[in-house]
């Protein structure tokens, strides 16, 4: 990709952002490029620096390192309130003290719009979120989606160029959130507004996100288009926190015809080669999808003895948790409304396609 | 014995006490209260002869309310100006300590040494180094200096604790919504805080106002209330001292009054139901 005419397409650059407590390294060398009205998913667990990003974003914390751009300009050294961002907070953060119409009006109020414009942009930024009853009620009033929304309206009243979302539906009942999503992901679509959404939900991120980052210990995992992270996970950590994947580990073996043999505890798996091949006997990992698995007497090159440990039952699917021979736990996918095959306490030997396995970094 | 029969019968006996308590504490106010009622040939103690205005009619003609409404008027803006000290230094103080800067807990320790520290000797070294210095004690110099130091860590400790329940959050997301530090603080932070603003403002009120020992050295001639209370005291006891002691005690409940209302007005406005 050429590197400058792009920029001024960019709504945020992140280049090599570190930020330090201490001796705590929160935020370790984070380099990322938002495009115009994107939806990008920072997605990670607790603690790994998602957060501290957004917040390195949104000029709450200075960066020790790093530059930061807004729309192709540098903000590293700004305060908040002279970026072009809006921020949604996990709890909200809705003043107290004040009514609905009065904090939606609130940015406005800043920006020293006169009066009568901000109540004529309050009562169409209220009646677009369906919330104009509401208008003189304050926080303490209002329910957990009703709150969402006096938030959501706050911060996009100013249109700014990203809106910065930190766990935004994880206050909200769980029956609301699927619902909300739809709604924030048409509402993204329809304001051509980047969001910046920080999650530990691969669900919300992966169903939201037209990019996702995948952060662990202060660092990016991997990022892409959800498909690529899904079907291509780059490292064990990635395949590992994504939902469905059988994390193996072995020894490398001698590679031929792109195809690499890995000495496990549980026997000799192939795995596609991408790139250049590991050395031989050095530490790889792979990882296939638990509905990539064939169950029962098969052909397959890759077969591991396992004993069903228990069944979880999801709508469309049986998801079946094994323990292999050397204590490795593995999943196996069974869709549709088939009579079960195991039960925990049954032994079988699992199998599947090498072109299915996915080596790691 | 049932758990639930035992745990009543500890209810009464601990709601015995704190009524014990509290007659303990209100008692002699009532009684001094009741004793300046009493009819013109009536003394200082009990029993009372007849029920009268008269020592009252007598502060209100006597010289001696001419001695004493210099001393009031004086207490009452000492205790006017340490309420306003005390909120402006408290909010700042707390503010500096929620930002955590370095030293902020030897800080928090020596703001709190006002408390811990013998308001007699605080008030006889303060005068000592004010006469080293050259300085004339006065009741709106150094007294006033003396009794801050004593009213502010009260509304310190306030302002701590109002600030320790406030979140953090609320001025992040002004300041992402364009407001800068000093909007956000003004039109969201002191509003939300401002019941525990009172609070150190009453703080300051009351401490300052009835403050005897912090007083004694740092006032020099024109004494205020305490003072010439207790020189009062000193030289003659009627009824009618009483009398002063109960008007002045009305006051300062309905300066307290005044501040509690505003309160609890200015919470419900916050946090409706």
């Amino acid at each position: 990709m050429p590197e400058g005419p792009m920029i001024a397409q960019l709504d945020l650059e992140l280049r090599g952002v570190r930020k330090r407590y201490g001796s705590f390294l929160a935020v370790d060398g984070v380099s990322l490029k938002v495009e115009k009205g994107q939806f990008v998913c920072l997605l990670g667990p607790s603690g790994c620096g998602k957060t501290t990003t957004l917040r390195c974003v949104a000029g709450l914390e200075e960066p020790d390192e790093g530059d930061i751009l807004i729309g192709g300009r540098q903000v590293t050294g700004d305060p908040p309130w002279k970026r072009d961002i809006a921020m949604m907070f996990q709890d909200f953060a809705l003043f107290p003290h004040m009514s609905v119409a009065k904090q939606v009006g609130f940015g406005l109020e800043m920006l020293k719009k006169p009066r009568a414009e901000i109540g004529k942009r309050v009562a169409e930024v209220l009646a677009a979120f369906e919330i104009a009853h509401l208008a003189e009620r304050r926080p303490a009033q209002l329910s957990g989606g009703q709150k969402q929304r006096v938030a959501l309206a706050r911060a996009m009243i100013t249109e700014p160029r990203i809106l910065l979302l930190d766990e935004p539906i994880g206050a909200l009942d769980y029956a609301l959130r699927e619902a909300v999503m739809l709604e924030l992901k048409a509402l993204q679509q329809r304001t051509g507004i980047s969001f910046i959404w920080v999650t530990h939900d691969q669900n919300e991120a992966f169903s939201l996100g037209d990019h996702v980052v995948v952060m662990n210990h202060a660092r990016i995992e991997q990022q892409g288009p959800p498909e690529d992270l899904l079907s291509r996970p780059r490292t064990a950590f990635v395949a590992g926190f994504i939902q469905g994947n059988n994390v193996l580990r072995g020894k490398a073996g001698a590679a031929e015809a792109g195809v690499l043999p890995v000495e496990t505890a549980d026997g000799r798996f192939h795995v596609p080669i991408i790139g250049a091949a590991p050395a031989p006997g050095s530490e790889v990992s792979f990882s296939v999808r638990a509905e990539r698995i064939e169950e029962g007497e098969n052909d397959l090159p890759n077969r591991i003895a396992a004993r069903c440990t228990t069944v979880e039952y999801f709508g469309a699917f049986r998801r079946h948790v094994l323990s292999s021979g050397s204590g490795v736990t593995l999943k196996w996918d069974q869709f549709g409304a088939l009579p079960p095959r195991l039960r925990a306490g049954t032994e079988t030997t699992l199998g599947w396609r090498t072109e299915d396995s996915v080596l790691h970094a | 014995m049932h758990w639930k029969t035992r745990s009543r019968l500890t209810g009464w006996i601990l709601g015995t006490v704190t009524v014990g308590f509290l007659l303990y504490q209100w008692l002699p106010i009532f009684v001094l209260g009741l004793l300046s009622f009493s009819g013109p040939t009536g003394g200082t103690t009990f029993p009372m002869n007849g029920v009268s205005l008269h020592w009252y009619r007598e502060l209100w003609d006597a010289s001696i309310m001419n001695d004493f409404k210099p001393p009031v008027l004086r207490s009452f803006l000492l205790a006017l100006a340490c309420s306003a000290t005390t909120v402006v230094l408290s909010v700042t103080a707390a503010q500096a300590v929620r930002g955590q800067f370095r030293g902020h807990n030897l800080f928090f320790y020596l703001l709190l040494l006002g408390i811990m520290a013998p308001g007699i000797l605080v008030g006889f070294g303060f005068a000592l180094m004010m006469r080293l210095l050259g300085v004339d004690p006065s009741w709106d110099t150094t007294a006033y200096i003396t009794h801050v130091s004593w009213t502010l860590p009260f509304g310190f400790l306030t302002m701590l604790a109002v600030f320790n329940r406030f979140d953090p959050k609320l001025e992040e997301a002004a300041l992402t919504l364009g407001a800068s530090r000093v909007t956000a603080f003004r039109r969201i932070t002191l509003p939300i805080v401002l019941p525990g603003v009172i609070g150190a403002g009453l703080f300051g009120f009351s401490l300052s106002y009835d403050e005897y020992p912090r007083s004694l050295f740092t006032t020099g001639a024109d004494l205020t209330l305490p003072l010439a209370v207790m020189a009062q005291l000193d030289r003659q006891l009627t009824p009618e001292l009483y009398a002063i002691g109960t008007t002045t005690t009305l006051f300062s409940f309905l300066a307290i009054g005044v501040f509690t209302f505003a309160f609890w007005t200015l919470r419900r406005r916050v946090q409706p139901r």
